[in-house]
């Protein structure tokens, strides 16, 4: 009954506490990351860190809520199987066309999903699949020691960075368009990140 | 009458007992191992042929020739399987049978690097690729790479230890040599390198480390800085320079020469950590080669351009006005939702 007062108020439950916390952990942990990371490919004062040792410990201190966070949503979404909702399925592909048509200004006629548009689908996707590629070729230019097998696959450490820098560019790329889309598409949804309902 | 290299007299017979057969063979190679490793001071190359090993063959200073040195090749196979260090400096052509690197002739035919290198890795003791191009392909399997080149261990189905270097450190190459002939097998990394000379980045022993974590950077080859700006590979390079130094007795290495490591002992030197002077490699896509910087700023600034249209295409549309018009004029989820609780509850009665 309890849970079911803010529906009868009139609010619609989108996201769980939970799914929340977690976003609220690893959406800073990826900004500082790419902060902190840009300065260290090009460490000039202007970047915002002083010197290359606070941009190492907030990167440091950021991968490390990075891979907790993302690990537990992995979890959480492996048991209660929102993955449903995030990994594009057929139906959003042969929908990409009718939701690009509106977003390019196409078509005045604004499609309606279940939870997230084809787009956000993607996007999520995209992101959920740099993550691991950041964390791995990230622990191996940490540790690159112990995990020297990593930096064999990747046929050495020069090789392995680029990769670690590339998948920073795609994952600012991707990120810059979610937080764009997120605070101008609907207040609602905005909203509900924060309080879980919309 | 004993030979004399330089002063010092040639003791034949001193060798010990436990002193093992050495051959050097040199295939595509600039020579540049051979005469890194005869600088070595202690022990010396002197010691090495008076002490450590029996070097029947070292392609560059040996005083046989044609059929001789070949016919000490294949006395190795025959009458020494399983005893001889085979020492291997430089990369191994395929192309054409491997008709690119001859080491002599046999009855008649060229004996190519191919052919020996496989036929005597085979039957070693011990095989060390000295040199990166021996160990990883370097310079001589660099692209275009018509030759076909391969290092070692492609061509040899056993395991290669690795010691590279453009060209080696003469101290990492006798240092193996002495381990393998004193101790046995040193303690190899995952690139199958002595850890004892391979086992920490270069960044994490440079002495200008401290200017690095306190953004001090060098504009400029000359500068006394920290490398890191103008493209250092020491965070990249597993290797003892700074402390073990270069030019035989210990004086100098790159960065302390005011000049960034090239990170030539990497396995992805020198097409794949190349541009020397940039701190990423760079990008290679089908018919281009941009450097990461470039993609990284292409990508901002698409990013930005999407991000801008979009938006002026929200505000012209009016779609942006009226997303947020809806949620605060009340018109918004909440409201919906209401409609379509009273409309469902309506249909069912
Ligand atoms: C989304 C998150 C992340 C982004 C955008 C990001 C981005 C970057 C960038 C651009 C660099 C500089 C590369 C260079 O030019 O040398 C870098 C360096 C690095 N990153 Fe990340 N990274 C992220 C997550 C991680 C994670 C999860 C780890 C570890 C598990 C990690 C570990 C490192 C390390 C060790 C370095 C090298 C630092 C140094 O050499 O001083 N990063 N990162
Ligand atoms: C300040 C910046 C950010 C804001 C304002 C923001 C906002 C939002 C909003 C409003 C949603 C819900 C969308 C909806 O319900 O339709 C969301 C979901 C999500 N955001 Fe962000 N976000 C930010 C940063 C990031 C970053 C940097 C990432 C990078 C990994 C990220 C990843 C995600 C993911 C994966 C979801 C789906 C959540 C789920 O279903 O559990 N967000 N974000
Ligand atoms: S000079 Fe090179 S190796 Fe030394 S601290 Fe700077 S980047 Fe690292």
């Amino acid at each position: 009954m309890r849970s079911l007062l803010p529906i009868i108020k009139g609010k619609k439950p989108r996201h769980p506490l939970l799914a929340r916390l977690l976003h609220w952990v690893y959406a800073p942990a990826v900004l500082a990351g790419i902060l902190s990371g840009f300065y260290l490919t090009r460490p000039f004062p202007s970047q915002g860190f002083s010197k290359v040792e606070s941009a190492q410990k907030t990167h440091f201190v950021a991968q490390y809520l990075l891979i907790c966070s993302y690990l537990a949503r992995i979890y959480q979404a492996y048991f209660t199987k929102d993955y449903q909702e995030i990994l594009p399925g057929f139906n959003d592909m042969a929908g990409l066309p009718r939701f690009l048509q509106y977003e390019l200004f196409l078509s005045q006629k604004k499609p309606k999903y279940k939870k997230y548009n084809p787009g956000q689908k993607i996007l999520f996707t995209g992101l959920g699949l740099l993550i691991p590629l950041q964390i791995i070729t990230g622990l191996a230019l940490y540790k690159p020691n112990s995990l020297q097998k990593t930096v064999v696959l990747a046929g050495g450490l020069g090789p392995l960075r680029k990769w670690h820098y590339l998948a920073g560019v795609a994952v600012f790329a991707l990120s810059a368009g979610h937080i764009y889309f997120a605070c101008t598409h609907d207040p609602n949804k905005l909203k509900s990140i924060f309080t879980g309902y919309e | 009458m004993p030979i004399r290299i330089g002063t010092e007299p040639l003791r034949p017979g001193k060798l010990s007992r436990s002193a093992p057969p050495l051959i050097w063979l040199g295939t595509n190679t600039c020579g540049g191992d051979a005469v890194s490793f005869l600088n070595s001071l202690d022990p010396g190359y002197l010691d090495l042929l008076r002490d450590l090993a029996d070097c029947r063959y070292l392609y560059l200073t040996m005083t046989a020739e044609g059929d001789m040195a070949t016919r000490i090749l294949d006395e190795m196979l025959t009458t020494l399987p399983g005893k001889y260090i085979l020492v291997v400096e430089g990369t191994i052509p395929t192309r054409s049978n491997g008709l690119y690197s001859v080491v002599g002739m046999r009855n008649g035919e060229p004996l190519t690097a191919l052919q020996a290198v496989r036929e005597l890795g085979t039957k070693a003791r011990y095989v060390v690729a000295v040199g990166t191009c021996a160990a990883f392909g370097g310079p001589f399997a660099a692209m275009p790479n018509p030759s076909g080149s391969l290092p070692v261990q492609a061509v040899l189905d056993r395991q290669v230890i690795n010691v590279p270097g453009c060209p080696v450190n003469p101290d990492w190459m006798m240092g193996t040599l002495v381990h393998l002939i004193r101790f046995g097998e040193p303690e190899l990394d995952s690139f199958n390198r002595p850890k004892l000379f391979y086992g920490e980045t270069i960044h994490n022993l440079c002495q200008r480390r401290h200017y690095f974590d306190n953004s001090l950077f060098a504009k400029q080859p000359g500068e006394p800085w920290c490398m890191y700006q103008i493209g250092c590979k020491g965070p990249d390079t597993f290797a003892d320079c700074p402390y073990r130094q270069w030019n035989g007795e210990h004086l100098s290495w790159p960065v302390k020469a005011n000049t960034p490591c090239i990170g030539c002992v990497n396995p992805e030197f020198p097409d794949g950590n190349a541009p020397f002077f940039e701190h990423l490699p760079d990008v290679r896509l089908p018919g281009v080669r941009v450097t990461a910087d470039r993609v990284g700023a292409l990508t901002a600034a698409a990013t930005v351009l999407g991000i801008g249209v979009h938006l002026a295409g929200s505000i012209l549309t009016g779609r942006l006005a009226h997303a947020f018009k809806q949620t605060f004029s009340g018109s918004g989820a909440r409201t919906r939702l209401l409609q379509n609780l009273i409309q469902r509850f309506s249909k069912k009665r």
